[in-house]
């Protein structure tokens, strides 16, 4: 191991107790130590018949093979208990630790967790890390323990033998493992563009398989999937080319190592330093202990596997741990400045210039096409992400997101994520606001109801109503809320704009609401308009355009137009049933 | 559950020559085992005898013997070499056909494929289809260490096991007796154990998923939990369920381990027992020392694939679940499609008569009983018509456009197809590739296949340089070109990564505008569904130019309408809407 493997950085978050892995290891010896026993003194036991001496000489290795027989299943038991208590106590630390290190780290790490699978990828990652100790550590240590302990046994009866049985060890304990990871590495390699491939190409498939039947390309995109796995086939077989020289030498050494004590110890007996009895012993033992390496192809592997999933738990870890964060305070009667701000980004700006005030009681809309930065405005006036240039000044600002998370929890536990001492009452009034009384009243147990992982069996525009009233119970004095419109029909998208701003009138709060439709922006005090440059000029967003709904809609010709749009779609009666 | 699905053989061509080759090498196994213990104890035992007489042998004497020994080593390398090797190959082979197999299947089933038809609801609709996307990318991967090690040991214990058993009954028929005793007492005992603890495990195992959801909730939850300042508390949770998680799953494994602290006794034990036996008869002069060497040797061996197969179980119900999975959708029967040429599209009328489909769950029909009569234009310019489906969301105005495309079977009513002399057709009874050929299809979410910018576009469609600025100055999706910076050879990625969402949209209009537009007739019909999410003015107008130009060609533009702009430009619209049939089922409440 390099000082670079990310193995090393991630096993002290394991915590791994060292006397506990020596007791597996110690068992672990014991259960092998107890075949390679049997073995031994079967052999002594049958040699030593075969001189047909008085049955009492007998006696003591008849009961040593019994014992041995009985003793390895309940070592073996023993072991496996106490080497997987090690791996999931690391697996256990392991996630609270990091936990603790992205909750204390920069919020894009964060963010980037919700991407993709990359969350499930991270439950997989920790087993596979904590596997390290039960399938790779602890195997290791047994198959070092065990053949030195047969080397020493051999050696004492015929030193040569004991060092060639040395040799075979290595050639399966050292060189098959190497070959074996070496034939994964390979596979990975090769493989990981064809797997890629192979899983867009089905994902595609299943997703849009209708279409491509229509279209009458369907034919030619199976065929391309059938392509793709050819290749991922045959970088498996290219890996498999490596990996079976390794399970050649496993499967030849144990008799190598035979062949090699008996080309050693029949000239011993002849020269009689080896007595004919111990040349069983000798060339019998070596056909027991090769169980203990047989299993280090698979713990290289293992280690690699491990190493790739530290990889990428180390790439999540923070490098520094985020300042406090210490906004400026904003001046006597503001809440919250920005002064000229660009935010982004790993230093490119996705929005630059932003001047914005807001004093108790202000209502401002953020407007503008998707895309075009509205959310990462919001994060850089929040204090989440640091602002590129510029100053953010700020009392304690909530960001509202518009994916937020709802946890597996009960409805008044999820409202309880905004402040601890929410009551029922605070609870119920808070659902009232956002309209969601009707679906608290159908909920089975009240407050007390479960939602599902990830709010599974919340509806796209309850999500949203829950998540605005989590915001609304928050003690932060500006709130900073991402589309909450989203997902909602009109009426009920522009009664949500209403209360949240009746909240900041109320409580002498602030609000900003980004948004993507125009209608409900009426209630603020003041609309900024963000839009991106065109294609071929590059750069940042900027405000395009700002002051209140009625002076856009009058001056704004682009604001206008869109909002027509808008109108025309507004709600209507719903069509009466088709005369059938 | 079978420990080899004969489903498997018969779906997947590569796993017959696969069991064949294993089981030809593992007789071929058995062989050198075989060989190698007589080898062993004719070297050894003449030398032990010798050496005990004062007359040691020398290494000339069992020569022969010790080439065989070496001719043995070599067989059993090579053996495990073509197993590793070819094995690998053949459960890549394996997972592959399958997955072309399911995936081709899944498409086939059409547009509700994914929704089991015991349990029609969305819930499982998008579940289902999260679990065949899962199946058909990861989910058969488990069949690899089924295939690669569990299957090779299993045909190893169905053919080894036997044979050594014949030869050591050929040697010593008292050591053969205990084999055959102790054997079945191991799959016994397993299943004994296995039968008794299965209830404790099983409630065990929920308890263990459920600590570990919670804890990649608070992790999916962090970003949530950091901007309400709360992120510093739960870290005491996440180490409080890691450790609950712990003591139950020890629980499971103390019992779990039984099993394989059975095998392991029973195993050893056994040889154990043999060796004494042997021993105690060598005393007595009933066994000579060569046959003795011999049984010795080959006593673990017959019990090493039986542990083998133990320790693989995991990897053989992993392996068969997946396929298990996979043959359920295999096996769901596929709509049987219509025969009949469709006939021409132009200057037809498509009548829809009572029209039901059943939404999911809900207990709703949507569309419910939808009649209408949409006359298709000619195709010749000037004759075009766009019609407009429209009613509030959930309606079933997407759900229309399928059946239309006759993707998805009315539960009541027909789609027919009305042509000159007022012949009517169904559409269940025409063959759906001469329906497609005469459709474009635009869906809200568009399929782009990876590659160049401009092939992304044409699709494989034959088209011309002129064709292609023509279509793109419609769709604005010349405005794009110039804004990157390949222009047409900007590289796409599978599904358009690379580009926005309008972005794709407009790729994906563009591609439909060039629809015969080579030396085949324009497809008269065009199916488009709106876009709902994030359109600014810039995609509405591009959606708005597209339709216009249809119509302006002659075609007949069927547009699910989600805004006013596109009814405002409909020369027919038709009024769709559900209705509430209540569920024919009683659901336990919840």
């Amino acid at each position: 191991m390099s000082a670079a493997d990310p193995l090393r950085r991630v096993l002290p978050m394991l915590e791994v107790r060292w006397s506990r892995v020596a007791r597996a290891v110690l068992l672990g010896t014991l259960a092998l130590g107890f075949s390679v026993g049997l073995a031994a003194t079967a052999a002594w036991l049958i040699a030593r018949a075969s001189q047909m001496p008085p049955v009492l000489q007998l006696s003591v290795a008849t009961v040593g093979v019994r014992a041995f027989g009985t003793g390895r299943g309940v070592w073996r038991y023993l072991e496996r208990l106490a080497s997987h208590d090690v791996a999931l106590r690391g697996m256990a630390a392991l996630r609270a630790n990091l936990y603790d290190a992205l909750a204390r780290g920069p919020v894009s790490r964060v963010v980037a967790l919700r991407r993709g699978d990359l969350l499930a990828r991270v439950g997989a990652d920790v087993d596979d890390v904590g596997d390290v100790v039960v399938r790779a550590l602890i195997p290791a240590g047994v198959a070092v323990c065990l053949g030195i302990g047969s080397v020493v046994l051999v050696g004492v009866f015929l030193p040569a033998a004991g060092l060639t049985l040395l040799g075979c060890l290595l050639l399966t304990g050292v060189l098959a493992p190497w070959l074996a990871s070496r034939a994964a590495v390979s596979v990975e390699r090769r493989g990981a563009e064809a797997r890629a491939e192979v899983t867009g190409r089905s994902l595609e498939l299943l997703d849009d398989g209708q279409q491509l039947r229509v279209a009458g390309r369907l034919g030619a995109r199976l065929t391309a999937l059938r392509a793709a796995d050819a290749r991922l086939t045959r970088s498996t077989h290219d890996g498999a080319r490596i990996s079976g020289v390794s399970a050649a030498i496993d499967a030849g050494a144990q008799t190598l190592a035979v062949i090699c004590s008996l080309l050693l110890g029949l000239p011993a007996v002849a020269a009689g330093t080896l007595a004919p009895v111990e040349l069983a012993v000798v060339v019998l033992t070596p056909l027991a202990v090769f169980e203990a390496t047989s299993t280090l192809p698979a713990a290289a592997v293992q280690l690699r596997r491990s190493r790739e999933a530290a990889r990428r738990l180390v790439a999540l870890l923070p490098d520094r741990e985020e300042r406090p964060r210490t906004p400026g305070r904003p001046a006597d009667g503001t809440l919250l400045t920005l002064d000229d701000v660009a935010a982004g980004w790993d230093d490119r700006a996705v929005v630059a210039g932003v001047d914005l005030t807001l004093r108790p009681g202000s209502v401002v809309a953020l407007a503008g096409p998707s895309g075009v930065g509205k959310t990462t405005l919001l994060l850089t006036a929040a204090g989440l992400v640091p602002s590129l240039a510029g100053e953010v000044r700020a009392e304690d600002a909530l960001f509202a997101a518009e994916d937020g998370h709802l946890f597996g929890t009960t409805v008044l536990e999820n409202l309880r994520v905004a402040r601890p001492d929410v009551t029922e009452t605070d609870a119920r009034r808070a659902l009232a606001a956002v309209g969601l009384t009707d679906w608290l009243d159908a909920l089975p147990r009240d407050l007390d109801s479960m939602l599902g992982p990830d709010g599974a069996d919340v509806s796209g525009g309850e999500r949203r109503r829950l998540l605005v009233a989590r915001a609304l119970l928050a003690p932060a004095r500006v709130l900073l809320v991402d589309e909450p419109a989203e997902h909602l029909d009109a009426v009920t998208a522009d009664a949500l704009l209403d209360t949240l701003a009746a909240h900041a009138r109320d409580t002498g709060s602030a609000v900003v609401v980004a948004s993507h439709r125009l209608t409900p922006l009426g209630v603020a005090d003041e609309v900024l308009v963000l839009g991106a440059p065109a294609p071929a000029a590059g750069g940042p967003a900027r405000v395009v355009a700002r002051g209140t709904h009625d002076e856009l809609l009058r001056d704004d010709a682009g604001y206008a137009w869109s909002l027509a749009q808008e109108a025309a779609t507004a709600p209507r009666p719903a069509a009466p049933p088709p005369v059938g | 559950m079978r420990p080899l699905d004969p489903r498997l053989l018969r779906r997947a061509r590569a796993a017959r020559w696969y069991v064949a080759l294993t089981a030809g090498l593992g007789v071929a196994a058995a062989g050198a085992i075989v060989v190698q213990a007589f080898a062993i104890a004719h070297t050894l035992g003449p030398a032990v005898t010798a050496g005990s007489a004062g007359t040691p042998i020398g290494l000339a004497d069992v020569a022969p013997w010790l080439g065989v020994l070496v001719g043995a080593m070599l067989c059993r390398a090579v053996i495990a070499w073509a197993q590793e090797r070819y094995a690998q190959k053949a459960a890549a082979q394996v997972v592959a056909e399958l997955r072309e197999q399911v995936v081709a299947h899944t498409v086939a089933l059409g547009p509700r494929a994914a929704t089991p038809d015991v349990s029609p609801d969305a819930a499982a609709d998008v579940a289902g289809h999260a679990a065949t996307a899962t199946l058909a990318t990861r989910g058969l991967d488990d069949l690899e260490p089924y295939l690669v090690r569990y299957l090779p040991q299993l045909l190893l214990t169905a053919i080894l096991t036997p044979a050594l058993v014949l030869v050591v009954l050929g040697l010593d028929w008292v050591s053969a007796l205990v084999c055959v005793v102790t054997l079945p007492l191991v799959p016994l005992f397993m299943w004994l154990v296995g039968v008794m603890t299965a209830g404790t495990s099983q409630r065990r195992l929920r308890t263990i998923e459920r600590l570990g959801a919670q804890v990649l909730d608070l992790l999916a939850g962090l970003p949530t939990l950091r901007a309400f300042g709360r992120q510093t508390g739960p870290g005491a949770r996440v180490r409080a369920l890691g450790d609950a998680s712990r003591r139950a799953t020890m629980g499971t494994l103390r019992v779990a381990f039984l099993s394989g602290m059975v095998l392991e006794l029973l195993t050893t034990l056994s040889v154990a027992i043999v060796a004494v036996g042997v021993g105690l008869r060598l005393v007595e002069g009933m066994i000579a020392l060569v046959p003795a060497v011999a049984v010795l040797v080959l006593a673990p061996e017959v019990y090493l694939p039986l542990r083998r197969v133990g320790a693989e179980f995991h990897a053989s119900t992993d392996g068969l679940a997946a396929a298990e999975r996979a043959f359920a959708v295999l096996e769901r029967p596929l709509p049987t499609p219509g025969t009949t040429p469709a006939p021409a599209l132009a200057g037809a009328t498509l009548v829809l008569d009572g029209v039901s489909v059943r939404a999911g769950d809900r207990g709703v029909l949507a569309p419910a009983g939808l009649t209408a009569r949409v006359p298709l234009g000619s195709g010749r310019p000037g004759s075009g018509r766009v019609v407009a489906l429209r009613g509030p969301s959930g309606s079933g105005k997407s759900t229309t456009a399928l059946v239309l495309l006759g993707l998805l079977r009315p539960d009541a009513g027909r789609v027919l197809v009305e042509t000159g002399g007022s012949r009517l057709m169904d559409l269940a009874d025409i063959d759906p590739q001469t329906w497609w050929s005469q459709i474009t299809w635009v869906p809200q979410r568009p399929a782009l296949a990876p590659g160049p910018l401009r092939d992304v576009v044409a699709d494989g469609r034959p088209v011309t340089d002129e064709a292609l600025a023509a279509a793109a100055r419609t769709t604005g999706l010349d405005d794009v070109v110039a804004g990157l910076p390949a222009g047409w050879d900007t590289p796409v990625g599978l599904g358009g990564t690379g580009l926005s969402v309008g972005q794709r949209q407009r790729v994906a209009l563009t591609g439909a505008l060039l629809d015969g537009t080579g030396d085949a007739d324009p497809p008269p019909l065009v199916l488009l569904d709106e876009p709902t999410a994030h359109l600014d003015a810039r995609g509405e107008r591009v959606v708005l130019d597209t339709v216009r130009a249809w119509r302006d060609a002659g075609r007949t533009v069927v547009v699910v309408a989600h805004r006013a702009s596109l009814l405002a430009l409909a020369d027919q619209v038709v009024d769709i809407a559900s209705r509430e049939v209540g569920l024919e089922t009683e659901e336990a409440p919840a």
